[in-house]
């Protein structure tokens, strides 16, 4: 059973690298959109006076908003891809669930995104002599990975809606930008008006992100990651189960609609 | 469990669509209406009908991949709305036309992440795909990427797809859409060889020479019902059992020809048509014998072209229903 | 000499009608909601947190910047994703194989978009003023307007050059859409050109849309046509450099394409 887990994570893998992952422009992407944000952090917090910029926000951050994009991207070009391929009907046609196949699909997506954080970060250790020292390791990989685990969680769900029709797949490409505003990749969430606020605290990212962030500022104190992270966790796993749920409405619904051959 | 591969009971099966930009206003079409069929096990079923008249549809009900609006669908002896996975495992199904392939990846490889979906075991997924790339004929081109097969190639890479796992029940939509006569002939010698394997073969096609070949039973379905279902054989006689002549003579031969078959008691029916610098006569008849009594002083006088005598095809029959049905 | 003017213009009402239909055929109030709010409104959103972060204390600048930005992105992407947009539905041999002009052909799918951009801006501005309590009572805004039209025209030329990287290359879109965020940091839109080093602002200079913001901007404060003509003149000629160069590129590509067979190929 595991094996068989493994050897379809390999295929899939394979398959998704071929077509479009390591296709040199999706690459650019994931480099070039992070580049351009921190970019534009950078120079703002020059104009403003600043001798140096804030290396967590405005450039690994960069890195996060990169992985974010990266993954909405990649999660919405793939299946739309299939449904222009009619590969779609073949998948879903398959006694493997589609479900399998998405979870894994979404898992390769979050991973290659980590190239556009592992970029930031070093850029901000080479460029700009960003030190590691204070840095708490082990709540900043344990961040890292409940991270990962929140956008694959989040992008199964939005998978649902990609499947579903192209019309509620166009829903997807519409949130990408609002959560990544409220999530607060590229600066702190305080400064965001309350209700912004109240609609992040959604989002298993933004927990896992808060406490990725006071890992590189330094902060030692666990109570704060133990919060953080048990939101993260818990709310990764209300989206994950709410993708579980919907994927059986929606493989449901696309077999009365006959919409997964609609191009 | 009864010897059916499949039974279809009142199927029925309509779809709704959004009409226009502003208004939420809905159509509902209606795309198989309350048809009823078996396929026994080891058959090889042939579904013929006009553009839009449901096969698709139906097809895609039998393997899973649309919910019927009423009625009951069992395959193997299974539903297919509440055993879809078990269903899934054990049919093997084609669409025509060039979709349903990843292009940029190499057919070998097309081939192989399907054997991973259909859960084949690494040992046996390169046996059968080295097998299946021989049976359609694509080893010498399995690491070519997709894109750059003929239309002919990816309809017979996706059948190597559907074959992949062995399954016992397999529809093939349009089979031969787009492969020359040559691979044609060579993907029905095919079919026929899997038939020999006791495989149950629900075929939908166009051509009606390659459904009266391969066929054992046929159902014409037309506007989502089937208006026939028979063997090629009696399908044919079900219609007329006529013989038709077509004789090419010289114009000036045509008044002659036709008063001396006028005077035949039997029933036949004469059309005329252009063959420029001559006149083809179409005769058809349920007395060939006494046509070509006639005939046959026609021939000596040397001013005959052209002589063909066939029976009824099965796309007389098919064209007869289906106008038949119109009227 | 006027046949073939009418031919021409016929043809770009063609095609914006078609682009038009077929932008809107499947797709529903929502879809039109996301394209207008999608990417321009909310990365103007995220540079004012970015920018709120750092310690700018005024947003206004970056908001009139990203909104002065909208009818050129159009300009810039609208070719290239036409490309795009014809190879997925398997139409751009079709379409190439017409004998018809190309210039109005594609040119033709972004009038509806620049339309509709335009309005949005003029829509959008006042708001904006609003909103930030900007005093906008020095403000030229007819001047302010035929800035913003002159960019999204100018800009076009750079869209024929991105869509002609997409006639030879089946993922040219991809490149050229993430290339042109490289935008958001050379025209001027977040902050003025001067705080990017001397080489880079020779860059911005050099591209449409530069001086054409900057124009506009000048044109909010209160400066008359004598102080911002020279700005207008010269992004009408760098505009039309770049038509020139563009459209030319796209030939020379197609033909190129039509060599290599690249056209459908997803
Ligand atoms: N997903 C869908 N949504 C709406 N209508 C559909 C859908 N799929 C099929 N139809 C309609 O159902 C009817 C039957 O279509 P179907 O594809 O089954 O025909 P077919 O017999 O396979 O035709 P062809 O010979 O052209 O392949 C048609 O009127 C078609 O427009
Ligand atoms: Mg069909």
């Amino acid at each position: 059973m595991i094996g068989r887990m493994l050897r379809l994570f390999w295929r899939q893998m394979n398959v998704q690298l071929q077509i479009r992952t390591f296709n040199l422009y999706t690459l650019l992407l994931l480099f070039v959109q992070p580049f351009v944000f921190s970019a534009v952090g950078m120079v703002l917090s020059q104009v403003a006076g600043n001798q140096k910029p804030d290396l967590v926000y405005t450039v690994i951050g960069g890195g996060i908003l990169g992985m974010w994009s990266g993954l909405v991207f990649s999660s919405t070009f793939d299946i739309g891809r299939d449904r222009r391929d009619g590969t779609l009907e073949f998948i879903i046609g398959s006694p493997t669930p589609y479900s399998v196949v998405e979870a894994v699909r979404t898992l390769t997506n979050v991973l290659t995104g980590l190239v556009s954080l592992l970029a930031a970060f070093l850029v901000a250790v080479l460029v700009f002599d960003y030190t590691l020292d204070q840095v708490q390791v082990l709540p900043a990989l344990v961040s890292l990975l409940l991270i990962v685990a929140g956008m694959w969680a989040i992008g199964v769900f939005l998978a649902n809606f990609l499947v579903w029709s192209r019309l509620s797949g166009s829903i997807v490409e519409f949130f990408e930008f609002p959560v990544a505003v409220v999530c607060g990749f590229m600066y702190p969430i305080r400064i965001l008006p309350e209700w912004m606020q109240a609609i992040s605290a959604v989002f298993p990212i933004r927990w896992a992100l808060e406490g990725l962030q006071a890992a590189l500022y330094g902060v030692s104190d666990m109570n704060f990651y133990a919060g953080r992270w048990g939101m993260a966790l818990a709310l990764g796993l209300l989206f994950w189960l709410t993708a579980h749920w919907m994927e059986r409405k929606v493989h449901d619904l696309i077999r009365v609609s006959g919409e997964m051959s609609s191009i | 469990m009864s010897n059916n591969a499949i039974e279809v009971n009142q199927l029925h099966k309509e779809f709704t669509t959004r009409v226009g930009f502003w208004s939420g206003r809905r159509k509902t079409t209606v795309a198989v209406e309350d048809i009823s069929f078996n396929v026994h096990q080891g058959e090889l079923f042939g579904l013929l009908g006009p553009n839009g008249a449901g096969k698709t549809t139906t097809t895609k009900v039998l393997s899973t991949l649309l919910l019927p609006t009423r009625g009951s669908v069992r395959v193997l002896g299974m539903d297919v709305v509440t055993e879809t996975r078990t269903v899934r495992k054990r049919i093997g199904f084609t669409f025509g036309g060039a979709r349903g392939l990843y292009g940029r990846l190499s057919g070998h490889d097309n081939l192989r992440y399907f054997a991973e979906l259909y859960g084949l075991e690494p040992a046996l997924a390169r046996k059968r795909i080295a097998e299946m790339l021989e049976v359609v004929d694509l080893t010498e081109r399995r690491n070519d990427r997709v894109e750059n097969y003929s239309s002919g190639m990816v309809q017979r890479l996706h059948l190597a797809r559907a074959l992949l796992h062995d399954p016992e029940l397999i529809y093939l939509d349009e089979p031969t859409v787009g492969i020359d006569p040559v691979g044609a002939r060579e993907l029905r010698q095919t079919i026929k060889n899997l038939i020999a394997l006791k495989k149950t073969i629900l075929l939908t096609t166009h051509y009606m020479a390659e459904a009266e070949e391969l066929c054992d039973r046929i159902a014409i379905i037309n506007h989502g019902r089937i208006i026939a279902l028979d063997t090629p054989a009696s399908l044919k006689r079900q219609v007329s059992g006529d013989t038709i002549f077509e004789i090419e003579i010289d114009a000036a031969l045509l008044d002659e020809l036709q008063r001396q078959l006028q005077l035949i008691n039997h029933r036949l029916t004469i059309q005329v048509s252009e063959a420029y610098p001559n006149k083809k006569v179409n005769v058809r008849t349920d007395q060939p014998e006494a046509v070509l009594k006639y005939l046959t002083l026609f021939i000596s006088s040397g001013h005959v072209h052209g002589l063909e005598v066939r029976n009824h095809s099965l796309e007389d029959v098919y064209v007869s229903i289906i106008q038949g049905k119109q009227e | 000499m006027i046949r073939w003017l009418t031919r021409y213009v016929r043809l770009y009402f063609i095609q914006a009608w078609f682009a038009y239909r077929s932008l809107f055929s499947w797709s529903t109030p929502f879809n039109y909601f996301v394209s207008k709010f999608g990417f321009s409104f909310f990365a103007l959103i995220y540079f004012v947190f970015i920018g709120q972060f750092v310690g700018l204390s005024d947003p206004l600048y970056i908001v009139l910047g990203n909104i002065l930005m909208i009818p050129a992105t159009n300009g810039v992407s609208g070719i290239s994703l036409t490309v795009g947009n014809e190879r997925q539905f398997g139409a751009l041999s079709y379409l190439l194989g017409s004998p018809a002009p190309r210039a109005p052909l594609f040119l033709g799918r972004g009038f509806f978009h620049i339309l509709d951009n335009f309005i949005t801006v003029s829509v959008a501005l006042p708001v904006a003023i609003l909103l930030f309590h900007y005093d906008a009572s020095q403000a030229n805004f007819p001047l302010v307007m035929l800035c913003v039209l002159i960019t999204s025209f100018t800009t076009s030329g750079m869209g024929f050059i991105m869509g002609s990287i997409s006639l030879v290359n089946r993922d040219g879109w991809m490149i050229t859409s993430t290339l042109s965020l490289a935008l958001y940091i050379l025209v001027g839109v977040n902050f003025p050109v001067t705080a990017l080093p001397g080489w880079l602002q020779s860059v911005s200079y050099s591209l449409p849309m530069t001086r054409g913001i900057l124009a506009a901007r000048m044109a909010l404060v209160g400066s008359g046509w004598d102080s911002i003509a020279s700005l207008i003149l010269g992004e009408v000629l760098i505009g039309m450099l770049y038509i020139a160069v563009g459209y030319g590129m796209f030939l020379v590509l197609e033909r190129r394409s039509l060599v290599n067979g690249s056209l459908d190929s997803l």
